[in-house]
């Protein structure tokens, strides 16, 4: 009851899949547009983030594996379709597969050879690899639009219905984003979920008892990106360009802080983060030019204060204070 | 009949010869001690075993098996399970789920099939749970079975990881110095376990530096000493054996 | 245009740049060496060396020489500030914390930099006039002369301090073995905190030297700290001998690359030896202290 606010990482054995507060979430979800309509176009952005970092949360905050470079599949995504829309025609539900299959299978590629490397080389690998992509991406003008990127990319479309209103894009986002939330839980409480946090704790121990240490590495990278793919397209499909000023190491690094400070080995963490660091983004995008140095003093900050994620400390203080009056209760019962 | 066969094998780092033409066999069913003093390569000889490390020379059979040079993960498949001399169980889940981890190869699934939740994938967590508890139980754990792994005790995190090599169904069990750091109390309920599971058909090859304890379970032992093979032979004969007491006594050093 | 022809010309710029990733590459070495850290905003502390001398010579009036050395010092102070506001404090943090902080602080330089000097890209005169020497056939700018003399000498310098003084060998000692020096009462963070200096020192020199053959702007440090990086472990991970060989290396093959592929693809070219290196001998040429060999 008491930590019906906030999500709580460290579950003993994870059996329920939807609890009370889920549905507080939701509904809060559903109303918000109705409260707050100003945040719209806000909270798309921000269900888009969430939609990355909820995948890169499976192969590091689960998997425990450093990905820089993971801003270079939700630009794949969003290239893949913006090309396929605007020129060959795809509607933008088989682009939106498209899009997803597009990034994991460069993901696949890349991470083979790339995922027997472990801590800094493996952060510095996924780096080199975000880079070459930009590199490629502002050089292949024919194909990409080069530095100016790809425009008028269509509205995402259903069986004739065009999510042309922030309204109509928040409910796609964040059904998407539900939708995706539910794979996630399904896996994490599987065998595979085991595997990702045996992976993390001890490879040796996790090989030792016959995981496929690399071919679980490779698997939640793909399926990682995969998540940053469809997320990429709905970008596409909700900004109506793709450039690559968008998909920088900038973006990889908001997206790994999204995911520690949501709490590393939790999944509704991130998703909160992402919303926040959205929100905290826009207020400092006001500050112009002060707004990166700001940020990153406060990425510093947070890493140095909170870094198991801020909501594992919030949620004990606030467990801790709400507490306070069943433990006064409880005192003054025994003391009759 | 030997279930593992070890021969010749040799491994050098950078030039550091730490096992020297290493040969020894262990019959099925049996209890193999492996004994010597520290820095005699005996967790070197694990490692290569179960694969973390690759010999530089000699072969290793499991079996009908060549397992040399194969991934770890292929040597338990194969039906090798092994506790880690450093404990290393799984902090981040809890008790039983290192247990149910333990179990990965015996469950269906991949990635796509767990995501989606198919109905197979269902019907493997739900008739896991009971097998996992029943280990945790033969171990004195149930209790605990929702704690984090991590909040255990010492001793009972090595117990852990005996249950968690348990839950893979093995063969043939290596044992990397359960004992150390156990209470004397921990050591005989541990000895006890061991010899249940030599009833139950388990080849087992304990590497252990407590010689209590290993004399009196094995049914052979092997002594290492400055990565040769000294002795081999009975625990009565091995304790008599003229040069396993030098090589305690002198504590490893060079043969005056 | 015939690429082969270009060869000597590319081969000496090559060898320029080399040595300016050598001496970013013995940035990374030295800190790594202290405290298993890769300092990500290694690149700031050159960019900051050019544009902190700019502003000493355009905003405050002082000549050519004193500016540098003030830059210089400015930027030590800078790297000792970096210690003990962001790596001290997460001295026991993990890989992953530490990679986001150092990244953090190279995201908060850069755009400082930005917000006190301004986005232009700025360039310093070179210190011996613009004038080309031709040798053999090639044309030599006398500033790359004056950046392999200056690379020389801090190598030379280097090793004396390591080798020769106390506090050198008080470093090497903590970085080969750090308990053992521990209880020999070397202060391991001490040290660290050193290593900062000293990168910072040797990026910002570096800086200084570089400026007048190529501009330098707020964001020119990421990706020459990423390329010196690189060069670090191209060379042999970890080693002071790897670092420069893998940053004139890296320097060479960027620099010829450009005869041969389109010139756009010129950085991407630094990421793709990256990831050569680290599929194929990730302990870099020459070998590492640091990556052990279990599997590899």
């Amino acid at each position: 009851m008491i930590s019906l606010i906030l999500p709580d990482p460290h579950l003993p054995y994870r059996r329920e899949f939807i609890k009370k507060r889920d549905f507080l979430y939701l509904g809060a979800l559903m109303l918000l547009p109705v409260i707050w309509p100003d945040s719209l176009f806000l909270m798309v952005l921000a269900g888009i983030y969430a939609i990355l970092s909820l995948g890169l949360s499976l192969f590091l905050g689960y998997a425990g594996q450093i990905s820089l470079g993971h801003a270079a599949f939700f630009g794949i995504g969003a290239y893949t379709t913006a090309i396929l829309t605007t020129r060959y025609g795809v509607p933008p539900l088989g682009a939106f597969w498209a899009s997803a299959v597009a990034a994991a299978a460069f993901a696949y590629l890349i991470g083979k050879p790339i995922l027997k490397l472990k801590g800094y080389f493996l952060a510095l690998a996924t780096l080199g690899f975000g880079e070459i992509f930009l590199v490629i991406v502002r050089e292949s003008r024919s194909l990409t639009g080069g530095v100016s990127g790809i425009f008028g990319v269509p509205w995402f479309s259903l069986a004739g219905f065009t999510f042309d209103t922030y309204l109509k894009q928040y409910y796609l986002v964040w059904g998407v984003l539900i939708g995706l939330v539910l794979f996630a839980k399904n896996l994490v409480r599987s065998k595979m979920g085991r595997a990702l946090l045996a992976v993390a704790a001890s490879e040796d121990a996790a090989a030792s008892v016959g995981i496929n240490v690399v071919r679980v590495k490779v698997g939640v990278f793909v399926i990682s990106a995969a998540f940053a793919g469809f997320a990429g397209s709905l970008f596409a499909g909700v900004m109506s360009t793709a450039s690559p000023g968008a998909f920088g190491l900038g973006l990889s690094v908001l997206i790994v802080m999204m995911v520690i400070m949501g709490g590393m080995g939790t999944l509704y963490g991130p998703i909160f983060s992402a919303v926040f660091l959205t929100w905290l983004t826009d207020v400092l995008g006001g500050y112009q030019e002060y707004s990166l140095p700001i940020f990153g003093v406060i990425l510093i900050l947070l890493l140095i204060f909170f870094p198991d994620g801020v909501g594992t400390r919030l949620n004990a203080r606030l467990i801790y204070l709400i507490s306070y009056w069943g433990r006064k209760r409880r005192r003054e019962r025994v003391e009759r | 009949m030997s279930l593992l066969a070890v021969d010749k094998i040799s491994k050098s780092y950078d030039g550091v010869l730490a096992l020297n033409r290493v040969s020894l066999a262990v019959r099925q069913g049996t209890i193999k001690g492996l004994i010597g003093p520290n820095g005699a390569g005996k967790t070197t000889l694990c490692h290569l075993i179960s694969g973390l490390e690759r010999p530089t020379s000699g072969t290793i059979s499991f079996g009908e098996v060549d397992i040399t040079g194969k991934e770890p993960y292929e040597i338990a498949a194969l039906g090798v399970g092994r506790t880690f001399q450093a404990l290393q169980t799984w902090g981040n889940m809890t008790v039983v789920e290192n247990i149910l981890a333990g179990m990965h190869t015996r469950l269906p699934g991949d990635f796509f099939s767990c995501g989606l939740w198919l109905p197979w994938i269902h019907k493997g967590e739900k008739g896991a749970l009971p097998e996992a508890k029943e280990i945790l139980e033969s171990l004195g754990l149930l209790g605990r079975w929702k704690w984090p792994a991590s909040q255990l005790s010492f001793g009972q995190q090595k117990m852990l990881e005996l249950g968690r090599a348990l839950a893979m169904q093995p063969k043939l069990l290596l044992l990397d110095e359960p004992a150390a750091g156990l209470t004397p109390a921990e050591v005989k309920k541990l000895s006890e376990k061991v010899c249940q599971l030599r009833e139950k058909g388990i080849t087992i090859l304990v590497v252990e530096h407590h010689l209590g304890m290993v004399m009196e379970i094995a049914d052979e032992v092997a002594v290492l000493h400055n990565g040769e093979l000294i002795a081999e032979g009975t625990p009565e004969a091995v304790k008599k054996d003229p040069r396993v007491i030098k090589a305690y006594l002198k504590g490893g050093g060079v043969d005056a | 245009m015939d690429p082969w022809g270009l060869i000597p010309q590319l081969l000496i710029s090559g060898i320029t740049m080399g040595a300016i990733y050598a001496l970013v590459a013995l940035g990374f070495v030295t800190i790594v060496k202290a405290s298993q850290i890769i300092n990500f905003a290694q690149g700031e502390f050159v960019m900051l060396g050019g544009v902190i001398t700019f502003f000493f010579i355009k905003g405050a009036g002082l000549s050519y020489p004193l500016a540098a050395l003030m830059a210089v010092i400015v930027v030590v102070i800078i790297g000792f500030l970096l210690h003990v506001l962001v790596i001290y404090p997460l001295r026991k943090a993990s890989t992953l914390i530490l990679i986001m902080a150092t990244l953090g602080a190279s995201i908060v330089l850069s755009n400082t930099s930005a917000l006190l000097f301004g986005t232009l890209p700025k360039t310093l005169t070179s210190f011996s006039g613009e004038q080309p020497l031709e040798i053999g056939g090639v044309l030599i700018v006398p500033q790359s002369l004056w950046v392999l003399g200056a690379t020389v000498c801090l190598l030379l310098s280097l090793h004396f301090l390591s080798h020769r003084t106390l506090l050198g060998k008080a470093m090497e000692a903590s970085s080969t073995d750090p308990l053992g020096a521990d209880l020999v009462g070397i202060s391991r963070n001490l040290m660290v905190f050193f290593a900062f200096g000293v990168s910072a020192a040797m990026g910002s020199i570096a800086g200084v030297l570089v400026t007048p053959l190529f501009y330098t702007s707020y964001s020119a440090g990421t990706l020459l700290g990423l390329k010196g990086f690189i060069a670090a472990v191209l060379g042999g991970w970890g080693k002071n001998s790897g670092a420069i060989l893998g940053g004139f290396a890296l320097g060479i093959v960027e620099s010829l690359s450009v005869a041969f592929i389109p010139s756009g693809y010129k950085d991407g070219v630094a990421f793709a030896v990256l990831l050569l290196i680290l599929y194929f001998r990730p302990k870099g040429i020459l070998g590492s202290p640091f990556i052990d060999s279990r599997r590899w």
